[in-house]
């Protein structure tokens, strides 16, 4: 007989959301439903009516995470809707400005997941607060590598949460000799640091891996070596940056992709019949309470050839350097060898910036209507921004955010786990949830939107 | 009155040793090389100065950069720009008696010019901003640790681009493009041409054209600035010189143990500090004047000082 348990809310990473899990006598969950409950932000319909200047700084503001993938994505929406095409050490200001945030992402990451691991050949879990050797010593690594990222990510984009030296177009403006320089020195002293945090993560996942149980709030916990397995296939545009409908050959195909609403998708309504005041922080929901992910949820789910697809790290690196590790140790890992690899893109990005070049395109087409989309991949998967621009006015804008790929992807990882340990496969996938709620656009028929999108 | 000179640590006369800065400052250099010795010591890794049309159109990458077509830039239009070598910052030397909105520029500073350590110069006001930015850093995220020199100017009140046209083309009946230097002075506003021609007007002239904004100041002596200096008080040729803060002290002490400048007492100079508490006070006293008539203004409200 089966029971229903609840997390909610889901801790330790950007946003709101919730865990919905109906589970066997022995705990193991039979389905799980990882919800968004982030109220929506509205920011599709802001965008429609006005320039397309202010669409991406607007959608920068859903999330403060990953803003600098929804400016990108955004930005190059714009420019491929209007199809403009931007000189080169603008893209590299880009290219470094995004990878720079990549970098302090995985580092933020790390702080977030750390409180599930353990010391290795200790039973102690690991407090990245703590004064305590080794972790301080890590702890600071680790901030070090969020001030590099953020100070590369300053110089080239002007400011490292929201950027403002992006345009339509290009940049507003190149970047100095000297700040050519800081930003190498940067990269190189983070490329030291980063392959020690690498090592030492990868060290401690490993450990993880290799435990029989664990410990969630006091109850010993199974661990199983399939532990976020999924057969969903996975979804990446670049192993670094992104694609763009403007580009000679896109890396992803807008009419394989279409959308469900939640309530074609999740759990209808359910009592909550298990509860577990252990469980951190402040226990499961109460007995007897009603929930209903089907109506809660305030995400779509995208899919990619009709099936949910993880995007992410591991993605990246499954479709771009033959990676083959399944499960939540599988893809934090991949996390962390991003690390070093965005930190040498990033050094052959600085490389091959000129400071005295040009960083706006000569001529800016004001469009004519015809659907552009840009893919970014943030650090937690593919952005992708759809648009249609018209005489410098957005007249349709759509966000496919990362996390929103892999709500779904996610709940079917859940299955075959124990519920208490849900939430450390959900952080597996560095969920960043209030840009994943958005708006779905759906005709009277209830027709599908990406074929209303692409008539 | 007795705060009109604000807080300091030592008030010198002084000038560059320089003689090439000498060349092209205004009095006695003081900023260029106090600003060059920062540069060369690494005090400071570039400031942001005031240069001119023709610097900037042949530096574009040191100000803020656009379409401008420098063909429609008038002469004698100040840009803000950051500055890196000892060469650009003598080519920004002499005092443009205009609005540089120096300010702008501090946090690209920090950003696409990649500096640690800024140097500023500015007017009074200015120097009121870089302190307010430092102490509430609101969208000037880790700008105001990077400020490493302020350097303040005298200023009793500024003017407009069109007003300097107006008195240039219209009172000395010269061409914008034919003025050498621009200076004030003994009471007079001084016009020097290139030709060698020199026009004073008398200030009475000169008041209408002043920036309303500049009278509502306070501050005649750059309180807030690390240095502040200007003429007054000082013979033609030398700067008065205020050493105000820490940072201030150290710098002035070094440049001074580097033979940077050379220096008498003020005491032994004449017209000496007796001049410029004179027009601090004056200053302080007609625009308090203007404060207390602005509590008039408005519909049933008064526009709000902005010293409370």
């Amino acid at each position: 007989m089966s029971k229903v348990v609840e997390i909610s809310p889901t801790t330790r990473h950007e946003g709101h959301s919730k865990l919905v899990l109906k589970v066997n006598d022995q705990g193991i969950i039979e389905t799980g439903n990882w919800c968004s409950i982030t109220p929506v932000r509205g920011v599709e319909k802001l965008a429609v009516g006005k320039t397309p200047e202010q669409v991406p700084k607007i959608a920068s503001r859903v999330c403060g995470i990953c803003p600098i993938a929804h400016n990108l994505a955004a930005t190059e929406a714009m420019e491929a809707s209007i199809k403009c095409e931007i000189p080169k050490d603008a893209k590299m200001l880009r290219h470094i400005l995004q990878l720079a945030n990549r970098l302090h992402s995985i580092a933020l990451h790390d702080i977030l997941i750390l409180p599930d691991l353990y010391i290795p050949g200790t039973e102690v879990m690991i407090n990245p607060f703590t004064a305590e050797e080794p972790v301080r010593t890590v702890a600071k690594r680790i901030q070090r590598l969020r001030e590099i990222g953020q100070t590369v990510g300053q110089i080239a984009g002007g400011d490292c949460i929201h950027p403002r030296n992006t345009r339509v177009g290009g940049m507003y403006r190149n970047c100095s000799e000297q700040a050519k320089t800081k930003m190498y020195d940067l990269a190189k002293e983070g490329l030291v640091l980063a392959k020690a945090q690498m090592d030492f993560m990868i060290a401690v996942l490993r450990n993880y891996q290799a435990r029989e149980s664990v410990t969630v709030g006091g109850m010993k916990v199974a661990l199983p070596k399939t532990l976020g397995y999924h057969n969903q296939g996975y979804l990446a545009t670049d192993a670094f940056y992104g694609s763009s409908s403007l580009d000679e050959c896109p890396t992803w195909d807008i009419d394989r992709f279409k959308e469900v609403r939640p309530w074609d998708w999740y759990m209808g309504e359910m009592e909550v019949s298990l509860e577990e005041p252990r469980y951190p922080v402040g226990g499961t929901t109460k007995l007897g309470t009603k929930v209903n992910p089907q109506m809660e949820a305030c995400t779509g789910i995208p899919m990619y050839d009709g099936q949910p697809v993880e995007v992410g790290p591991r993605a990246r690196l499954v479709t771009y350097k033959n990676y083959d590790e399944k499960g939540t140790v599988g893809q934090n890992i991949a996390r962390e060898m991003e690390y070093t690899d965005s930190l040498y893109e990033m050094i052959d990005c600085i490389d091959a910036l000129n400071p005295d070049g040009k960083v706006v395109a000569d001529y800016i087409p004001d469009g004519d209507g015809s659907l552009g989309w840009a893919s970014n991949e943030a650090p937690r998967g593919t952005d992708v921004h759809i648009t249609r621009v018209k005489d410098w006015k957005v007249q349709y804008f759509s966000m496919l955010v990362p996390t929103t790929w892999n709500f779904a992807t996610c709940s079917a990882a859940l299955t075959g786990a124990p519920w208490q340990l849900a939430e450390v496969i959900m952080r597996g996938y560095d969920p960043c949830v209030s840009c994943a709620t958005h708006m779905i656009v759906v005709d009277e028929d209830n027709k599908l939107v990406a074929q209303k999108l692409i008539q | 009155m007795g705060a009109e000179l604000g807080k300091y640590k030592a008030c010198v006369s002084a000038r560059s040793t320089d003689k090439e800065i000498l060349k092209h400052a205004q009095d006695g250099g003081i900023v260029t090389s106090l600003l060059g010795y920062a540069l060369d010591t690494g005090i400071i890794d570039g400031a942001i100065v005031a240069v001119n049309k023709e610097f900037a159109a042949k530096h574009q990458s040191l100000i803020m950069r656009d379409n401008t077509n420098w063909d429609m830039v008038e002469p004698w239009r100040p840009f803000p720009a950051v500055v890196s070598t000892k060469a650009d910052l003598l080519a920004a030397a002499g005092t443009k008696y205009n609005i540089s909105p120096n300010v702008s520029m501090i946090k690209e500073a920090t950003r696409s010019f990649g500096l640690d350590k800024v140097g500023i110069v500015g007017t009074p006001c200015q120097m009121q901003a870089v302190r307010k930015l430092q102490l509430y850093p609101i969208g000037a995220r880790d700008v105001g640790a990077a400020v490493a020199l302020a350097v303040g100017i005298f200023c009793m009140e500024n003017f407009p681009y069109q007003s300097i046209l107006q008195l240039v083309e219209d009172h000395a009946a010269m061409k914008m493009e034919s003025v050498k230097k621009m200076e004030i002075g003994k009471g007079k506003f001084w016009i020097y041409g290139k030709r060698g021609q020199v026009v004073q007007l008398p200030l009475k002239v000169t008041h209408k054209y002043e920036q309303p904004g500049c009278h509502v100041c306070l501050d005649y002596v750059a309180n807030l600035g690390d240095i502040s200096t200007g003429s007054v008080g000082s013979p033609d040729g030398w700067s008065t010189v205020f050493v105000r803060s820490k940072i201030g002290d150290s710098v002035w002490a070094n440049a001074m143990a580097a033979g940077v400048f050379e220096t008498q007492p003020i005491e032994k100079v004449k017209p000496g500090l007796e001049l410029v508490t004179k027009l601090a006070n004056e200053k302080i006293t007609k625009n308090k004047n203007t404060l207390e008539a602005r509590k008039t203004f408005g519909v049933g409200k008064a526009l709000r000082s902005p010293y409370i």
